[in-house]
């Protein structure tokens, strides 16, 4: 029963690779001051980045052509209109909670938005923001 | 042997549908600005898998599912024909042919139905995994096909490409269909527009 229990455990954490929005800031943290010495992510910095225009893509301008200037609101698809759940995790829980996910949407939003694949520094204040946001 | 029609028009619409749909699903699959074009393409794929699934039961000799499912020592005999360089001629599908048919329906309904599933918010971020992981299993199968097409068609001397678009292959006369069905192309057509807007709106 106990092996079936620790099977089990061990299972689940390796399906959703669970952590919190402190661990998955801290290893963009970790990689930017690789790159960047003395790095230290500000929620500021990331509040500014999330309201950004960057222009590239003309539906998406910016973050909060879908995710409204308020990351605690729920937001709607540009294109689909379909409602998108808040991003800061005081307003949705569920939110960074799961490395591999986090990272996927990055990868894609990023790429489409910006351009360009965000860099570490900007993943740590991003999630500085909307970790802090209140 | 003779080039006589073997494909009906339902079937050699839906495949091309089919083609059109994946491949443009595909391209769309990570992009947001596209993503009502993804949604489309992959209705496209579904709505037709479904209907092919049916017409394997009512449709034209060879594209009847009892006409070309076969069990895994006609599969293995196949390929061990095409190994030696000497394939067995099969006027339909051969044996392995008609398994990858067999599996891109079913992936072609069950990424159809998880990628609605997720477009609807009815299950977690599970569901999109699902979707994902399902996707890419069809692009395996996908290549896999395509492998058995290109080489099938080297060794037959028979280009089956052009086959499922004229309907015409290599048979005996007494083998062939005796209409490709128009009637029940039009009625395809107007189950995607039907199953399409359904499963987009």
């Amino acid at each position: 029963m106990k092996t079936i229990a620790i099977l089990l455990l061990t299972g689940t954490s390796l399906l959703s690779h669970a952590g919190t929005p402190q661990q998955i800031g801290q290893a963009y943290a970790q990689e930017a001051s690789s790159q960047i010495p003395g790095f230290s992510a500000s929620a500021a910095r990331g509040k500014d980045f999330f309201h950004r225009r960057f222009d590239v893509n003309a539906k998406m301008p910016g973050c909060t052509a879908c995710h409204t200037d308020n990351p605690l609101a729920v937001g709607q698809h540009a294109v689909t209109g379909k409602a998108i759940r808040p991003l800061a995790v005081s307003a949705n829980g569920e939110r960074l909670s799961d490395p591999a996910k986090v990272e996927k949407w990055f990868g894609r939003n990023c790429k489409e938005v910006l351009g360009r694949a965000c860099n570490a520094a900007e993943k740590a204040d991003f999630v500085a923001y909307m970790s802090e946001a209140r | 042997m003779q080039k006589i029609l073997v494909w009906d028009w339902p079937v050699r619409i839906g495949h091309w549908l089919m083609v059109g749909g994946f491949v443009i699903a595909w391209l769309t699959s990570e992009s947001e600005t596209f993503r009502l074009l993804h949604v489309w393409s992959g209705s496209a794929v579904i709505s037709v898998a479904a209907f092919r699934l049916i017409w394997g039961v009512v449709g034209t000799r060879h594209a009847r599912f009892s006409s070309f499912v076969r069990g895994p020592r006609a599969v293995l005999a196949y390929l061990g024909s095409l190994l030696r360089l000497q394939p067995r001629h099969h006027t339909g599908h051969n044996p392995a042919g008609g398994w990858a048919i067999v599996a891109l329906l079913a992936l072609g309904v069950l990424t159809g139905a998880s990628g609605w599933a997720t477009y609807n918010e009815l299950g977690g971020h599970w569901l999109e995994e699902l979707h994902e992981g399902l996707a890419a299993a069809m692009l395996a199968v996908v290549l896999v096909h395509l492998a058995g097409v290109f080489s099938g068609s080297l060794l037959h001397g028979e280009n089956l490409v052009r086959a499922m678009l004229t309907g015409r292959k290599a048979g005996e006369p007494g083998e062939a269909i005796s209409s490709a069905r128009p009637l029940a192309a039009v009625t395809l057509l107007a189950w995607l527009l039907t199953a399409s807007w359904w499963l987009t709106s």
